[in-house]
């Protein structure tokens, strides 16, 4: 069996993207039940929209119902997860008792739990494998090791972590946001308190630096575990980021889609040449987290620095008419005459160009382009696909 | 309604019987924000008292932890205890090979936030769940209608609301690059925000990571007269609390006019938690899924 590579999707155009540039399946959250309160969450005609351009593909969407569920909150549970069946979402995936015995006792629909509910061994997976959970989210605190003893003895099929944010706590079990900010951290009202700048005093003599007393997680970044997870057999590699641009979601997968296309051809390449790949959109610093053991300073975020991604998103393509041979973009961030850009497609093949003149959709030559979703026309001479990212070479 | 509380040493058990105490607790070797887990040693000396004893295996459970666990089963079984205190249902699972799991109290902090939860949990015969403790009087009530498996409160004490595996007080004294010899089960440090400047949150490092808790204690001396005979178990929280002020709690819950005399003597560094105040949802966001 194949690992499927997941992404996550916090709109519908993020969701297409991800599934055009290599994911095999995309979740996303609800308008109702999810965790990314702040993602952009889906009613149920671009539920349905993305079911059916996924099966397209012969791809496949996965609903997030990960809230920890209060007595309130339960009014429609039944209607929806009805509804989802009714649809064929592929699965759900879910930390709460009440959706588990719900979609078992109403729907047909598959089950998979949530990395909310911190499963780390594998007498959990399996009791609920026999719950009828067929796949579980292993807690971001594995070693690569334990992963491989849970493997070895689970029946459920097992969904990894290998790149985004990370929560420090296990998850599911931090209220930080809910005692300082009033915000339920496990019902999508969590306001990063661990993110916050604090000082650390002993018996009431202050010992850290004005504030820098931090507890932030680089975010994870598998590719030095991603070989030794696909000998495992894990079932599925996930990335967190349903925030995430639409450029970070397509660079990102894409690098590790030829990683995994790479695997399975055994024709596997430097690791710096898929990290070269993610980082053209990563703006956050990264590290292995818990594959190689207990965390160390390394796997903390102390300064607070930020990465720059070393290509800058401009914009999309919208069309390209051979005819003329003039692509049509829409603008993300500003360029001009002079920009060497750079054209990634969902193929991942790269043509780099440099731009001589640029048009408005009334072909009125700009000077530059300035504004968010303006639809600019460029002369080009390469066909590329629409839905190809444009970056500019910084 | 029994009061559980967490004892310190084998020495104060005619003490804390003396104050009414209904079961003692006993962390073991698998337990995290312990107060004592050397006391797991005397375990023979501790049922000999004739009082239910609990014992705290409340870690995360990792792979490398199930022999552990089956071997505190075993001992427990053995000696007759109780209940098993538990943050993690793995403990429950591996409990029903020693037909234990009619002990198991399960205590994750943050799970137990609905009715259904109470019927889940009856149809796997456990003896039963701690309510969590983010949510409202009003919402405790209405699971406790539901009342189908025995309901437990931490409703004193300095509670927890951050549990890591990472090592964050070590780690970031090798990032300052200062050495400091007792850091694992100090219980002096304490974090400052710098937008809450009045507010300290303990914070704590034991064996198995890093937990924050919540800057003032939670009493419940009001509140408990309104659950009176739905829930089964009242657990009076130890760690951060003198054993003078600890004393005094358990008096003030088992008899209620000493109540005026504790509030006056430590009013200001408690406050009712979450019981008259609700959480918002979908504000936020979380790198979860």
């Amino acid at each position: 069996m194949r690992a499927e590579l997941l992404a996550p999707a916090g709109n519908l155009e993020k969701a297409k993207i991800a599934l055009l540039y290599g994911a095999d399946a995309v979740y996303i959250g609800g308008k109702q039940f999810s965790l990314r309160a702040r993602a952009s969450n889906f009613d149920h005609s671009m539920i349905e929209e993305l079911v059916e351009f996924a099966h397209g593909l012969n791809k496949k969407v996965y609903i997030t119902m990960n809230i920890v569920f209060h007595d309130d909150d339960i009014y429609g549970l039944e209607e929806y997860l009805v509804y989802l069946d009714r649809i064929k979402i592929d699965a759900i995936i879910c930390s709460s008792m009440i959706v588990l015995e719900k979609a078992k006792e109403l729907t047909n629909l598959e089950v998979h739990l949530s990395t909310q509910f911190s499963l780390t061994n594998s007498f959990l997976a399996n009791y609920f494998y026999f719950e009828g959970v067929k796949r579980v989210v292993l807690a971001r605190e594995l070693t690569i090791d334990e992963i491989r003893k849970v493997q070895e003895k689970s029946k459920a099929d097992l969904e990894v972590f290998i790149h985004g944010g990370m929560c420090v706590s296990y998850s599911g079990r931090c209220t930080l946001s809910n005692y300082t900010v009033l915000r339920d951290a496990n019902r999508g009202g969590c306001a990063h308190t661990c993110r916050w700048l604090y000082e650390l005093y002993e018996d009431g003599e202050l010992l850290s630096g004005e504030h820098d007393f931090q507890m932030s997680s680089k975010d994870l970044e598998a590719l030095g575990f991603l070989k030794d997870l696909l000998d495992i057999g894990v079932c599925s590699l996930k990335i967190e980021g349903r925030m995430k641009s639409i450029h970070y979601i397509a660079t990102v997968v894409s690098a590790y889609r030829m990683f995994i296309d790479d695997y399975y051809k055994g024709t596997l390449r430097d690791l710096d040449i898929y990290r070269n790949e993610i980082k053209k959109a990563e703006n956050r610093q990264t590290s292995f987290g818990f594959f190689g053991g207990d965390t160390t300073i390394d796997q903390q975020l102390y300064n607070q620095r930020s990465e720059v991604p070393t290509k800058e998103f401009v914009g999309i393509v919208k069309a390209y008419d051979q005819d003329n041979k003039i692509l049509l973009l829409e603008q993300r961030n500003y360029f001009s005459p002079g920009d060497v850009l750079e054209v990634f497609t969902p193929n991942k093949d790269i043509i780099q160009f440099k731009v001589e003149k640029l048009y408005d959709e009334n072909m009125l030559e700009l000077d530059a382009a300035r504004h968010p979703l303006q639809l600019i026309k460029i002369k080009l001479r390469v066909s590329v696909p629409v839905n190809s990212m444009i970056r500019k070479v910084i | 309604m029994r009061i559980v509380a967490k004892l310190k040493t084998v020495e104060e058990i005619e003490k804390l019987i003396d104050l009414g105490v209904d079961v003692l607790s006993v962390d073991t070797p698998l337990a995290v924000r312990g107060i004592n887990k050397e006391i797991y040693d005397e375990l023979d000396k501790i049922v000999k008292y004739n009082k239910p004893v609990y014992l705290f295996l409340n870690k995360m459970i990792h792979e490398d932890d199930i022999d552990l666990v089956r071997s505190i089963l075993q001992d427990a079984k053995e000696k007759g205890v109780s209940g098993i205190v538990v943050g993690d249902i793995t403990v429950m699972i591996i409990a029903r090979e020693y037909e234990m799991q009619d002990r198991v109290i399960y205590q994750p902090g943050t799970m137990n936030t609905n009715s259904f939860d109470s019927d889940y949990f009856f149809m796997n015969s456990i003896k039963g769940i701690t309510i969590s403790k983010e949510i409202t009087l009003e919402e405790i009530k209405k699971i406790l209608e539901n009342k189908k498996t025995e309901f437990s409160l931490v409703g004193h004490g300095f509670l927890d609301m951050f549990y890591s595996k990472r090592k964050l007080l070590s780690n970031y004294f090798v990032y300052k690059n200062i050495v400091h010899e007792n850091i694992v089960n100090n219980q002096g440090f304490r974090l400052k925000e710098e937008m809450r400047k009045e507010s300290f949150y303990p914070i704590l490092e034991d064996e198995f990571g890093t937990h924050i808790f919540r800057d003032k204690a939670l009493e419940s001396f009001s509140e408990i007269k309104e659950l009176e005979g739905k829930l089964d178990d009242f657990f009076v929280e130890r760690i951060f609390l003198d054993d003078e002020e600890y004393y005094e709690s358990i008096k003030a819950y088992k008899n209620e006019e000493f109540i005026p005399e504790f509030l006056r003597k430590y009013k200001d560094k408690y406050n009712k938690g979450f019981f008259y105040q609700y959480t918002e949802k979908l504000k936020g966001d979380l790198n979860e899924s």
